[in-house]
Formats: structure tokens, C-alpha cells, sequence
């Protein structure tokens, strides 16, 4: 069950909608927010709130990448392997995240910390290469800077 | 009007149509996968690509509608390529398995392949997977997702036309995959339309699956046996054995689409139990025998009845054909010499007469495209979404693309509330009294206008307190009601058999029609009948007071409930019954019960045991309408054709054994060479049928009048306006009556019954249906969450439900389907003996038996015992 800090929170956001539909991109946030990721109750939470079909949530969630449908680490490493990343190393970020935590893209470190994930372009191109954890970004990633990084999150 | 050229050749067509069809028009045959007519614009495969010229870009014909002057081409090689690129997309992940595909040789994939695809793949890439197993998504449908093309098809037709809305597509770019919510096992509706609208293997019929190709398929057109509806399908068998029913995208009402009962319901057909054999009577058993013994015995049974000066009833099922009801009273009117003839729905004489003459049923009717050419449809007195579905189906359909207000009125609620403006709920059998609130209102605005409305005393003392009161329904809903009815110009008023329990309410319909017609309105009426031939028992004579074509007489004949009372008094005879399980439809089974024991000599003519068969003296066995050509006259009055699928399983088909009975009796002519010749007959009695014949019925039926052989038959009726003289009509108005058991203290919550969307009647027959048994494998009492509460009850918690009656142990779901305080229970299964928990006392004023309500309680379980 959702608590009722979160069932109020997606009560508020639908009232900034015309229609109660509208809200669920924001309602699954706090579903993610409140599980660490989407979780089928919560889907079906949410679908009773905005009084939709639970199916409608469902395309929603799968079909974004941003919504977790597996539990993850407490830190989520997402590494961006669009073309401006991916021309300035992104395979290399991600080789280098994959040895020290000794973990593949998709997996979490058996400790819980850590999950590693590769997403499309998060906008910060410039700044290439890039990610995110949690929601801070890291950008012009260099191999100590990632050491530091990994060792700051404990 | 558009003139447009296609491929050079120039024609003129509406504005507004799209190129596909106007390259149909023109003699163009352009493929397509995602578009279908009846769903919403998708134009996702892009296999209908045209080319436009003067345009750079291809454009998909299934969305393009033509303009003037256009200049399309569907045959240039850049079509043509592109057309094939399209197709070889979507074979690119298609995993090309069709000798083990359900829908080889049948695939729309397959034939535009071979018609317009690549010969050739060049793609070495591996392709997409989702599962490799096929998995089970409902217990109807099997899915195959590697099949998936994506056209979401099923998931339009669910949500728009079904109105279910379990199926959607998931995940995104090449994964996308068309599956339920988090793929659980579904608990839909389980009519199977999206099995039937997928183009290829990907959702497949559990029923049907590894049976058969469909080129192995006997196949033949005809009509469902389930409901008023009427819905064309085809039944397909393999050998003598039926395998699968389908229905066709042009054909009938309905077109293409089905609900559960129509598609699924066909096991019983080859159900191993089928009565095959007659049977006669020999001491306490029944011993097989030949069909000439059993005749024999019959026609003894029927003399000695006849000799001693006893009664003799008939009651025939409205499943049965027209030709057989026909002959079936013919039989009894002209054999036996008695008016004692129903058919098995037990209207009272006075509240069918009621009905017929509100409802104009002896003027024809409309069709319910035409019904639903409206501003305002109000439906009372009838489950449509679960006595109907298709009906359901095509007002969401045609209620989705256009501006349409749906007043529901029902005690519990349904599907079609969805798409309503206003869902009154009522206390069961009030419905009158509804319509009384709706009209008061009208009428005190209009006072001047309608001071010569016929029957306006009994308005004076109905209050806005007494209204509320009586139906326990909010007066704002009632309010709303009749300001949608005030703002609209054409209201269509669909009432169903509910509100026939008491004609003297029914009095408020009459008068509403009335006074909406003196206001200028233009008032249609659309009735809703829940058995397949209903309209046409009614119509060929099945009645005590109604000769063939609606030859209203004053006779002395007994009803069903009449026939089954003098019965239990030791007054009749002889009793033949074909097709009806008397036992199951008679809220009181014990009462019943002992009028069939009490009847000297029972015939029962039918294609299943039921109850009431281990009660006969002789059994004749029946065909089902997959073995017999006849014809239904479904709620619009379509007269459409029942066509043979397969040989009477028993030897004979229910017209041939009644003509058998006949000729027994001594009779000369009852000798028919078809059902064709019969109805000839018959149409030779009744002036609206005079132009019709079998052969005329193709392929979509007729609505009747149809007064020659030359005429079309009659799509709209209402030309005419109302023709009583105001003020002038006669009235036999009775106030409203309260339910002869209201709940108390003792018995706190009302217990209505009726049926599910899955079953029919007894269920006889759709429970031998695997498909659809497994649905509802046991019987609940429907609860609402407040008294689930309040009793402390959980959902599938067994409780023990009791009346004055008798008491049954049930299983409780929970649902707000019900309002609170009141419980429903559906009488299709034996098993639930629901009958035992109804009131058995007739209703005061027309005798139906009080389907609708009696009071009862429940415990728990663990405290009881
Ligand atoms: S069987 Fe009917 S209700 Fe169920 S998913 Fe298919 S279309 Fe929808
Ligand atoms: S399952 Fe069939 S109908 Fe549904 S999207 Fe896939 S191919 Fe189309
Ligand atoms: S709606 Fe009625 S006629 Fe149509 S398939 Fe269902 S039961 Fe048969
Ligand atoms: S490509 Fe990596 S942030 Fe845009
Ligand atoms: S049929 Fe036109 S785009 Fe699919």
C-alpha cells in the first residue's frame, strides 16, 4: 500500500490536470519514489486514483526507460551511451563502472548499493561523457574522477 | 461529392471517404493490416500506402480521406515497392512458423504475403523474441507473442467496442508486445472478439486450437440461439462435429463481433450427454426405444387426455425456429383443440398485451441503427450489457462517435454504464415508478400543453417524497433524467421483459410516450427481448391470446403459470413441453415439481436431461439449431435464417417430430417436405409476412411488414404518429404494489436474480461449454462492500444464505456492482437451486412470478455450524 503522504501527493498533482489521466507520468514517479521502483500495487494504486484501467499504467511504465521495473541498489548508476557520450568513451565509463564494482549493465551489486544501468541522451551532451546517480548528474567523467565518485557513496 | 481518378478511372463519391474505400468503389484492392472499419484510425502498418500525385510522400489510404480532383494511384511501381517493403518490416520479426500456426491458411499476413509481399528476406539479423512458449492469457484466448504484428486490433476492439479494456501493448520501439497487465490471466468478458479481429496467430482460441485447418471446415451462416440480439455466425464443423463458431466483418447486426454465450457456446451441441434416443416411461424408469413407439405413446397419452375431458397444455421454448413454433401451435390450436399454449417465459396475457400495445410490437419496429439515431437513449427494465452484449456493444460503438446521451435505469449496475450520462439505480421492480417521477416532472412544466394527457389524475398524488421513497432512488437523478429527455428532440425509449411484472406501472410508459409525442418529440421504441426467438414466439402464435401475426383474441387459454397451477390441482392431462425446462425457469421449484408429478401424461421434447426430463412419460429428442434450417425474428424484428450445420444428431429435427405427432393423431396437413414450405404457409396467414420467403432472407435477413414479393421489407417504421385520440386511451392502472416480501429485520438484504453475460436461462447449454463453464465454475451471491462490512463478510468467504424458504450455503463476491442492501444470484446453475430462495407467491397483479425479489439474510459460516 501506498502511504497516504504519497496517495495525497498524487491527489495534488492530478489537480494541476484538466483531466485525472494526465497525472499518471508524475504518479509513477511516486510510486518509484516510495518502492524504489514501479511496483505492480503500486501501478494498481495508481490506476484506481486516476481512474484508469490498470492496463493504461502499465503502458505508461514499460514504455518509458526512466521507470525501474526491478528493484534497485541504493545508488542507480545510469550511464548515458547516446552519440555525444558514446564518441568520448561511454563504453569506457561503463567497462571501467562494470570492473570496480565487478558487476554488468542491468545488475546490482550483491551489497544492494549499486545498480548499473545505460540510458539514451540525458540532455547534458556538452558535457560529455556523462551520468547519473540518483538524481545528480557527473559530467566530463575521467577514470579517477569515477574512482572518487564510487568511493564518495557509501 | 468528390470526383476523383483511381488508377485513371474517374468516379464520383461522397466527401469524406477515404481512398481505400473509395479504390474499392472504383474496383481496387488495396491491402491493409492495422486498419479495421468498425475501430479508430490507427495507420500504423503503412501496407496501404497510394501514392497521390502531385504529392511527395506516399499516404496511407486508410486515413486519407479523397478530395476533389485527386488523382490517386495504387498499382505505380513506387506503390508497389513500398508496399512491399512494409509487408517484408513486418515479416522481418514475424517468426514465419505457419505449419504449426492456428491461423495458417487463414492469415491475413500470409495472404497479402502472397499477394503483394517480398519473395525474398534479406534480413540476417536474429529476430525479436518475447517468450518462447506460447502462454495462456485468458480462458478463452492462448497467445503466440512472437506473432504479434502489432496492429492492435485486440486492443481497440476491447476497449471501444467491447468495453473491457484489459489489453494494451507494452514496452516500446521493437519490443513492443500486446498483452494484459503485468501478462496476468484475464478475468474479462471472455467473448473472444479480439481472437477474432487479430490478423495473425498471435491471439489464438484455446477451443479451437490444433482442431482443424480451415480449409478441413464445414461452415454455414446462421443466427444465434442465445438472445434477442440476433447476431449472425458462422458455425464451422469438422465431419459431424462442430469445431468452432466464427463471425463475418459484413454480416448481420453485429458484424463480427460476438459476446461469450454466441462464440463459446457450442459444446453442448456434441455434448456426450445429448439426448439421442426416445424414451418411454416403464414403471419408475425410463427405457430407451424407437422413434415409432415413442410416437405411439404419445399420441396414447395425448388421446386419453383428450377422451377423458382433461386439460391439455403446450409450452414451447422461444429457441425453437418460427416454422416450429408455428407448427407447435398449430398443433395444439388445431389438433388439441386448446388455447393453453406459452412460450417459456411466463408473461401474463394482460402484461404482454400491455407491453405489445405500448411497445407498437404489431407495427413492426426499428432497426437499432435507426434506434440509435437519437439525442437521448434510456434503457430500463433490462441487464442489456449482460442479457444483450452485442446490443451493449453496438450503442457503445455507435454512442463513442457521436453526441448521445444514455440514461440508464437498472437496479445493479453493468458495463454500459460507462458510457452513460445518468446510471439510475433503483430498487428491483420499480421501474414504473421511475418513469412516473420522470413524467410528473414533465408534466408540471407542460400543464397547459398537456391537459388532455390520458390517465394525468394518476399523477397527482405521486410526490417527489413517494417517488424517492418507493424506488430509493435520489430525486436530482430523476431531475437529471427528465432534463435530458426535456432537451433532447428524439428520444429513443429501449425497455426490456423486467418491467413486466406489473402492467399498472407499465401505465407511466405509455403515458411518457404520450406526453413526449404531444410535446412534439420524436419518440422511438426500441424493446429488448432476452431469448433468441422471443419476438417471433410471440409473432407465430405462442400465446394463449395471440394467433399468428398478431391476432389478438379473447380466448380461454391458460399461460405457462396457469397451465403449471391447473397442473398442480390434478387438471391436466396431457402437458407437452419442447425445448423448455419448466423446473429451472419456475422461481419456485417445489411448487413445480409437484404439478409435474401431478400431470397424468408429461412430453418432453428437448436436446439435453434436465430436471424437468426425469419428471417426463416420454422423451422425444430435439435438434439444436445447428441441425435444422428455420428462421429467428430477433428484438428488430429481423427475420433472419437458422441454417443446417450437421445432421439431428437424434434422428429428427424438432419440426419433422412435431409433424410426426400429427400425422399420429390422424392428421393430413402436417406433412411438410422443409422449413420452407412450412413458413410459406404460415405467411400465407399474416398479411406482413406475405412477401417474405426463405430464399428472400439472404443474407442479412428482412424486417418485416414485407407485404409482397416484391417488397424490400421495412428498415424504419416510425413515419407514422401516435393514433390513439388523446386522453382517450384505456386505462387499467393500479398503483404501485410493493414486493410481496420486503425486507425486515429478520431477512435484512433483498435477493434479486437474473443472469450472467456468460450463461443462458438454465445454463443447460452454455455450461457444457468448457469455455464458458470455466468462467463461473461456481455460482456467488453478489454483495456490496457496505453490507460485507456490516455483516462482516469477506470476498469468496462461504456463507449460508437463507429466506422463509429454504437456505443454500454460497460463495460471497464482493462487488459494487449491487447497491447496498441488495444481494444478487444468477439462476443459471442447478446447483445454486437459487429457485429455492425466490418468493414463490405470483405477483398480485399479473401473476409473473417475482423473478426479481425476496428477502433473505446471510451468515457466516463457521458460527452456523
Ligand atoms: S476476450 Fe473480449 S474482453 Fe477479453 S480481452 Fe478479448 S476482447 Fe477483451
Ligand atoms: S495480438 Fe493480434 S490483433 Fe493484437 S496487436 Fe498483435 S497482431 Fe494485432
Ligand atoms: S449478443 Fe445475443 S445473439 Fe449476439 S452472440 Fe451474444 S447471445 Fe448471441
Ligand atoms: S549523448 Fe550523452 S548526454 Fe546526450
Ligand atoms: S492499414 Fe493503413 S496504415 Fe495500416
Amino acid at each position: 500500500m501506498l502511504s497516504e503522504k504519497a496517495v495525497k501527493e498524487i491527489e495534488e498533482i492530478t489537480t494541476r490536470y484538466p483531466v485525472k489521466r494526465s497525472a499518471v507520468m508524475p504518479a509513477l514517479f511516486v510510486v518509484q519514489k516510495e518502492y524504489g521502483y514501479v511496483t505492480e500495487e503500486g501501478m494498481r494504486e495508481v490506476a484506481k486514483i486516476l481512474g484508469l484501467r490498470p492496463i493504461l499504467v502499465f503502458e505508461v511504465a514499460t514504455f518509458y526507460t526512466m521507470y525501474n521495473k526491478k528493484p534497485v541498489g541504493k545508488y542507480h548508476i545510469q550511464v548515458c551511451r547516446n552519440i555525444s557520450c558514446s564518441l568520448l568513451g561511454a563504453e569506457h565509463v561503463v567497462g571501467i563502472i562494470e570492473r570496480k564494482l565487478g558487476i554488468k549493465v542491468k545488475e546490482t551489486t550483491s551489497d544492494k548499493r549499486f545498480t548499473l544501468s545505460e540510458v539514451e541522451c540525458l540532455g547534458s551532451c556538452g558535457t560529455a561523457p556523462m551520468m547519473q546517480i540518483n538524481d545528480k548528474y557527473y559530467e566530463s567523467l575521467t577514470e579517477p574522477m569515477i574512482d572518487d565518485i564510487l568511493k564518495s557513496l557509501k | 461529392m468528390a470526383t476523383v481518378k483511381i488508377n485513371g478511372k474517374e468516379i464520383t463519391i461522397d466527401d469524406g471517404t477515404l481512398i481505400l474505400d473509395a479504390a474499392k468503389t472504383a474496383g481496387f484492392d488495396i491491402p491493409t493490416m492495422c486498419f479495421h472499419a468498425r475501430l479508430s484510425k490507427l495507420a500504423s502498418c503503412r501496407v496501404c500506402l497510394v501514392e497521390i500525385v502531385g504529392q511527395k510522400k506516399l499516404q496511407p489510404s486508410c486515413v486519407t480521406p479523397v478530395m476533389h480532383g485527386m488523382e490517386v494511384l495504387t498499382e505505380s511501381p513506387v506503390v508497389k515497392s513500398a508496399r512491399s517493403s512494409m509487408i517484408e518490416l513486418l515479416l522481418a520479426n514475424h517468426p514465419l512458423d505457419c505449419p504449426v500456426c492456428d491461423k495458417g491458411g487463414e492469415c491475413e499476413l500470409q495472404d497479402i504475403t502472397f499477394k503483394f509481399g517480398p519473395r525474398q528476406s534479406p534480413f540476417g539479423d536474429n529476430k525479436r523474441r518475447f517468450n518462447e512458449e506460447d502462454y495462456i492469457l485468458s480462458p478463452v484466448i492462448v497467445q503466440n507473442a512472437n506473432r504479434c504484428i502489432q496492429c492492435k486490433r485486440c486492443v481497440r476492439i476491447c476497449a471501444e467496442t467491447v468495453g473491457v479494456g484489459v489489453l494494451g501493448s507494452i514496452e516500446r520501439g521493437a519490443k513492443t508486445g500486446e498483452t494484459s497487465f503485468v501478462r496476468e490471466y484475464l478475468d474479462c468478458d471472455h467473448c473472444g472478439n479480439c481472437i477474432e479481429v487479430c490478423p495473425v496467430g498471435s491471439l489464438m482460441s484455446r477451443s479451437y486450437r490444433y482442431k482443424s485447418r480451415p480449409w478441413d471446415l464445414k461452415g454455414v451462416d446462421t443466427v444465434c440461439v442465445y438472445c434477442g440480439t440476433g447476431c449472425q455466425l458462422t458455425v464451422q464443423a469438422r465431419k459431424d462435429e462442430v469445431v468452432r463458431v466464427i463471425s463475418k466483418p459484413e454480416e448481420g447486426i453485429n458484424n463480427e463481433t460476438l459476446c461469450a454465450r454466441g462464440r463459446y457456446g457450442y459444446s453442448f451441441i456434441n455434448s456426450i450427454d445429448r439426448l439421442l434416443v426416445p424414451m418411454v416411461r416403464m414403471g419408475n424408469t425410463l427405457e430407451p426405444t424407437t422413434w415409432e413407439d415413442a410416437v405411439r405413446a404419445v399420441r396414447n397419452g395425448l388421446s386419453e387426455a383428450i377422451n377423458k375431458g382433461k386439460k391439455i397444455g403446450g409450452i414451447a421454448s422461444s429457441r425453437l425456429s418460427n416454422e416450429e413454433l408455428y407448427l407447435f401451435q398449430k398443433l395444439m390450436r388445431g389438433v388439441l383443440k386448446t388455447n393453453n399454449i406459452d412460450s417459456g417465459s411466463r408473461w401474463d396475457t394482460a402484461a404482454v398485451k400491455t407491453y405489445a400495445e405500448i411497445m407498437e410490437l404489431s407495427k413492426g419496429g426499428l432497426s437499432i441503427y435507426d434506434a440509435l439515431n437519437t439525442d437521448t437513449l434510456l434503457i430500463l427494465g433490462f441487464g442489456i450489457s449482460d442479457e444483450n452484449p452485442v446490443t451493449d456493444y453496438i450503442i457503445r460503438r455507435i454512442s463513442g462517435n457521436k453526441k448521445m446521451n444514455i440514461i440508464m435505469a437498472s437496479p445493479r449496475g453493468m458495463k454500459l454504464d460507462n458510457s452513460a450520462v445518468l446510471s439510475i439505480r433503483h430498487n428491483p421492480g420499480t421501474e414504473g415508478v421511475i418513469i412516473g417521477g420522470i413524467l410528473k416532472l414533465i408534466y408540471d412544466k407542460n400543464i397547459n400543453s398537456l391537459k388532455n394527457l390520458g390517465g394525468k389524475d394518476y399523477l397527482k398524488d405521486l410526490s417527489k417524497e413517494k417517488v424517492s421513497d418507493i424506488t430509493k432512488t435520489a430525486w436530482q437523478d430523476i431531475e437529471a433524467a427528465s432534463g435530458y429527455i426535456m432537451a433532447s428532440n428524439t428520444i429513443t425509449v429501449a425497455v426490456g421483459s423486467d418491467v413486466l411484472r406489473v402492467p399498472s406501472r407499465i401505465e407511466f410508459l405509455r403515458m411518457l410516450i404520450e406526453a413526449l409525442r404531444i410535446l412534439g418529440k420524436d419518440v422511438k421504441l426500441f424493446p429488448l427481448f432476452d431469448r433468441s426467438n422471443q419476438r417471433g414466439a410471440l409473432e407465430m402464435g405462442v400465446h394463449p391470446d395471440i394467433l399468428p401475426g398478431y391476432n389478438f383474441i379473447d380466448g380461454d387459454g391458460l399461460g405457462a403459470d396457469g397451465i403449471i397451477d391447473a397442473a398442480s390441482r390434478g387438471e391436466v392431462g396431457a402437458l407437452y413441453l419442447a425445448g423448455e425446462d419448466i423446473l429451472s425457469d419456475f422461481p419456485d421449484g417445489v411448487f413445480a415439481r409437484e404439478a409435474l408429478r401431478q400431470t397424468k401424461f408429461l412430453v418432453v421434447q428437448d436436446i439435453l436431461p434436465t430436471e424437468t426430463t426425469e419428471f417426463a412419460d416420454v422423451i422425444l429428442p430435439g435438434s439444436s439449431h445447428a441441425e435444422k434450417d428455420g428462421t429467428f425474428t430477433n428484438g428488430e424484428r429481423r427475420i433472419q435464417l437458422v441454417r443446417k450445420a450437421i445432421e439431428p444428431l437424434g434422428g429428427k429435427a424438432d419440426w419433422e417430430t412435431i409433424c410426426l405427432v400429427a400425422k399420429a393423431l390422424g392428421i393430413k396437413n402436417m406433412e411438410y417436405s422443409s422449413p420452407s414450405e412450412i413458413w410459406d404457409e404460415l405467411a400465407g396467414l399474416a398479411p406482413m409476412f406475405a412477401g417474405v420467403n426463405h430464399k428472400k432472407l439472404e443474407p442479412d435477413g428482412i424486417q418485416w411488414p414485407c407485404p409482397d414479393i416484391d417488397h424490400p421489407g421495412t428498415a424504419i417504421m416510425y413515419t407514422e404518429k401516435f393514433n390513439r385520440p388523446n386522453g382517450k386511451a384505456l386505462f387499467n392502472f393500479r398503483e404501485h404494489i410493493a414486493s410481496a416480501e420486503v425486507p425486515d429485520d429478520k431477512y435484512p438484504l433483498i435477493l434479486s436474480t437474473g443472469r450472467r453475460r456468460q450463461h443462458y436461462n438454465n445454463g443447460s447449454m452454455t455450461r457444457r461449454s468448457n469455455a464458458i463453464f470455466n468462467q463461473w465454475p461456481e455460482e456467488s451471491l453478489e454483495l456490496n462492500p457496505f453490507d460485507a462490512r456490516r455483516f462482516n463478510i469477506k470476498d469468496s468467504e462461504k456463507v449460508l444464505a437463507s429466506s422463509r424458504r429454504g437456505e443454500m450455503e454460497v460463495k460471497v463476491h464482493v462487488t459494487d456492482r449491487v447497491q447496498p442492501g441488495i444481494t444478487f444470484l444468477a439462476f443459471h446453475n442447478r446447483d445454486a437451486l437459487t429457485n429455492l430462495l425466490t418468493n414463490d407467491a405470483l405477483d398480485p397483479v399479473c401473476k409473473i412470478p417475482e423473478y426479481k425479489s425476496c428477502a433473505i439474510k446471510i451468515e457466516k459460516l463457521n458460527g452456523h455450524k
